[in-house]
């Protein structure tokens, strides 16, 4: 495990760097910037992978087994969804705010590294289980990443609407793409977070005695609250509202994802 | 061999010391522009030439002929100028500027940086320069130390725009008009925009969209006429009544009509945003009074834009640009160097010098190898041969260095210079 922290501290180090850069490049619009961006972030996502490989090796699973190693998981899959949007949405503006969300969550992960990995139970192997519990972190982590490109929407639409046109406001994206991206994001979220209650609901029934609990209402309802936020601009409800909406249903994906997990769940309990 | 400092000239007016009214006078044609250049060859006044001429300056960068005075190289020129176009002298020569060397060099890759601009980074320019090197390269007046200058002051113009910001913040009124149009959608093609008026400013923010490729474009006209005049280059005029009619239907409202009382209240503003449904619409107001009542701006989904927001974002933008001059400067100065450099070692003696050295060195490797096979020899001998290889280098040197410290042609020497280096492979 040693070892493990060294290699999660220089992806955090790494990231940290990209992140250094990715503000340079928000002051200083340069080629060279983006470019040493999107290297020092493809090292730490790489790097970020040997740790998690690591850990995987160690427990013979994906590693989600406690809550460190979970979050880490969902760190590095919001650096790889940032990733993804810079190659394939060309989106730099969003660098900067979204990285240090990578960040916080790796570095919350090594704070609460244990001194020796436990034991996970041997029900909780196997592909079915795997691809449960990826899925739903995978739809939290798109679910993080529309968070903060609805508060980017939020503040360009301020800045737009009070004639405020500095720096920021050039280097962020135009509102209908981050609309757009957000709208993305909420939708691989959401059926992420389908596929994974069922594959859960699956594998529940041959391990569970009964199908309740409170991580699972509690993702039935931030399922139910997405969905209709994809239908909501049928409605009226576009732009700013569902800006509004979805950063305020993330609220809901961190009580899920922290008290639920901590203290209300019978089953998805980190131990 | 001529006594001037540098071969390379640049004899300009710009918009800086010489009134339009001037400019126009001493301006190239395309068509003049290669009659020009001929004529400045043939009367060997120039051995190269290149003539860069916009609405904004005249400028004629060249490698000194062999009819040009030492004294005052520029002199010639002046004249010449005056002859070509019919102009007294003494109405324009007091304000041309006039450089030699790196220089006149310098010169042109802040010309193509859009440091020299009327409007500072404006790209534009860099069209203009390539089309300057087009025409005269076509003329036949541009050879090898023209075309590396105008092709360098190019690839210094795409660095300073690539890793400065000089040219990254629009500083014209419509430029700040798309820029920030482009911050709600960022793609203008597809989204709909209503024109209200059909005078001069409607007409450059028409041909601004067209240019853009946008295709709905609606034009409201208290003269339908005149509306229908406008759009003949696609887009539809529909009559001023029908106005709230289209007004939802509008993702950008431009507003330039001569109204006492705003034409778009708050209450027509509210209805069209209820109709929208929550998408956006963007009102530009360039009617002075205002066209557009200031509590539009309030409402939700609605941005309202006049003509001071838009001339206070362009003069931020100006102030933005002003700071990256000196950036800018820092990355001309490189790419001068390097073109200096390269041009320095075409002079005539550090070519001689480097093919003097090129020959010793070949001779050096070629005696010991020989002397190697021939052991049998005596030491009287090898000295003989030594020397035999000493005097056939010294021959072979001879004629190049009197072609090239003979000719008196700047231009032509700068050439022979030039192919020397390249046929015996010298490093500049």
């Amino acid at each position: 495990m040693h070892s493990l922290a060294w290699i999660s501290a220089l992806a955090f180090l790494l990231y940290l760097a990209a992140e250094g850069a990715a503000i340079a490049q928000l002051r200083k619009e340069r080629a060279s910037l983006a470019t040493l961006t999107s290297l020092l972030l493809l090292t730490g996502f790489l790097v970020h992978f040997l740790a998690l490989e690591l850990v995987g090796r160690a427990t013979k699973m994906v590693p989600y087994h406690g809550l460190a190693s979970s979050m880490s998981l969902f760190a590095w899959m919001i650096a790889g969804a940032y990733g993804v949007l810079r190659v394939i949405h060309r989106e730099r503006g969003a660098g900067p705010f979204l990285i240090p969300v990578a960040m916080l969550f790796l570095g919350a992960s090594m704070l609460a590294q244990p001194a020796a990995a436990a034991v996970p139970d041997p029900h909780l192997k196997g592909p079915l289980f795997a691809l449960h519990v990826t899925l739903a972190i995978f739809g939290y982590a798109a679910l993080t990443l529309a968070f903060v490109l609805a508060l980017l929407y939020l503040v360009q639409h301020r800045q737009l609407h009070l004639r405020k046109t500095g720096l920021l406001f050039s280097r962020l994206p135009a509102l209908d793409v981050l609309d757009r991206l957000r709208t993305l994001a909420t939708a691989y979220a959401v059926g992420a977070l389908v596929l994974s209650t069922l594959l859960g609901v699956v594998w529940a029934k041959q391990h569970w005695r009964s199908l309740w609990d409170a991580k699972v209402a509690i993702t039935y309802l931030v399922i139910a609250l997405h969905a209709g936020l994809l239908a909501a601009p049928r409605f009226g409800l576009g732009g700013r509202r569902a800006a509004w909406a979805s950063a305020g249903g993330f609220l809901l994906v961190l009580f899920s994802y922290t008290v639920v997990n901590l203290y209300l769940s019978a089953e998805h309990l980190y131990r | 061999m001529s006594a001037l400092a540098s071969p390379l000239l640049l004899l300009g007016w710009d918009f800086r010391q010489t009134p339009v009214e001037v400019r126009e006078k001493i301006a190239f044609s395309p068509e003049r522009l290669a009659a020009g250049l001929a004529q400045l060859r043939e009367r060997g006044l120039l051995g190269e030439g290149a003539i860069l001429s916009t609405c904004n300056r005249t400028e004629i960068y060249g490698l000194a002929g062999r009819a040009l005075s030492s004294a005052d190289p520029f002199g010639a020129l002046t004249a010449f100028l005056a002859e070509f176009h019919g102009v007294p002298e003494g109405d324009f020569a007091f304000s041309a500027y006039r450089r030699q060397g790196a220089e006149a060099a310098r010169h042109l890759f802040r010309v193509a940086s859009g440091l020299e601009s009327l409007a500072l980074g404006e790209d534009q320019i860099i069209g203009q320069v390539r089309e300057a090197l087009r025409l005269s390269t076509g003329a036949g007046t541009v050879k090898s130390v023209l075309h590396r200058l105008f092709q360098k002051s190019l690839e210094a113009g795409k660095r300073v725009r690539s890793e400065t910001g000089l040219g990254s913040r629009p500083i014209s009124i419509p430029g700040v008009a798309i820029e920030l149009a482009q911050k709600l959608y960022e793609d203008l093609t597809p989204r709909s925009f209503l024109l209200l008026g059909a005078g001069e400013t409607a007409g450059i923010f028409y041909d601004l969209l067209v240019a853009r490729n946008a295709t709905r474009i609606t034009v409201a006209n208290r003269t339908l006429a005149r509306a229908e005049g406008l759009v003949r280059r696609g887009g539809r005029a529909v009559a001023w009544e029908d106005l709230e009619l289209h007004l939802p239907q509008a993702d950008f409202l431009v507003s330039a009509v001569s109204s006492t009382e705003p034409v778009i209240t708050a209450e027509m503003a509210r209805r069209a945003l209820h109709l929208r449904r929550g998408k956006p619409l963007f009102f530009l107001d360039l009617g002075i009074p205002r066209n557009v009542h200031p509590a539009v701006g309030d409402l939700d989904g609605a941005f309202l834009y006049a003509v001071d927001d838009l001339q206070g974002i362009a003069e931020r933008n100006r102030q933005e640009r002003q700071k990256e001059i000196a950036p800018a400067e820092a990355v001309l100065e490189e790419e001068l160097a390097a073109f200096m450099a390269w041009f320095g070692a075409l002079e005539v003696v550090p070519t001689l010098t480097a093919l003097r050295q090129k020959f010793e060195a070949l001779k050096e490797s070629e005696f010991d190898q020989a002397l190697a096979k021939l052991d049998h020899l005596s030491e009287k001998d090898r000295e003989k041969l030594r020397l035999m290889a000493q005097s056939l280098v010294r021959a072979l040197l001879r004629h190049p260095t009197e072609a090239l410290k003979e000719e008196p042609d700047p231009a032509r020497r700068l050439e022979r210079a030039e192919a020397v280096r390249h046929l015996f492979e010298l490093e500049p």
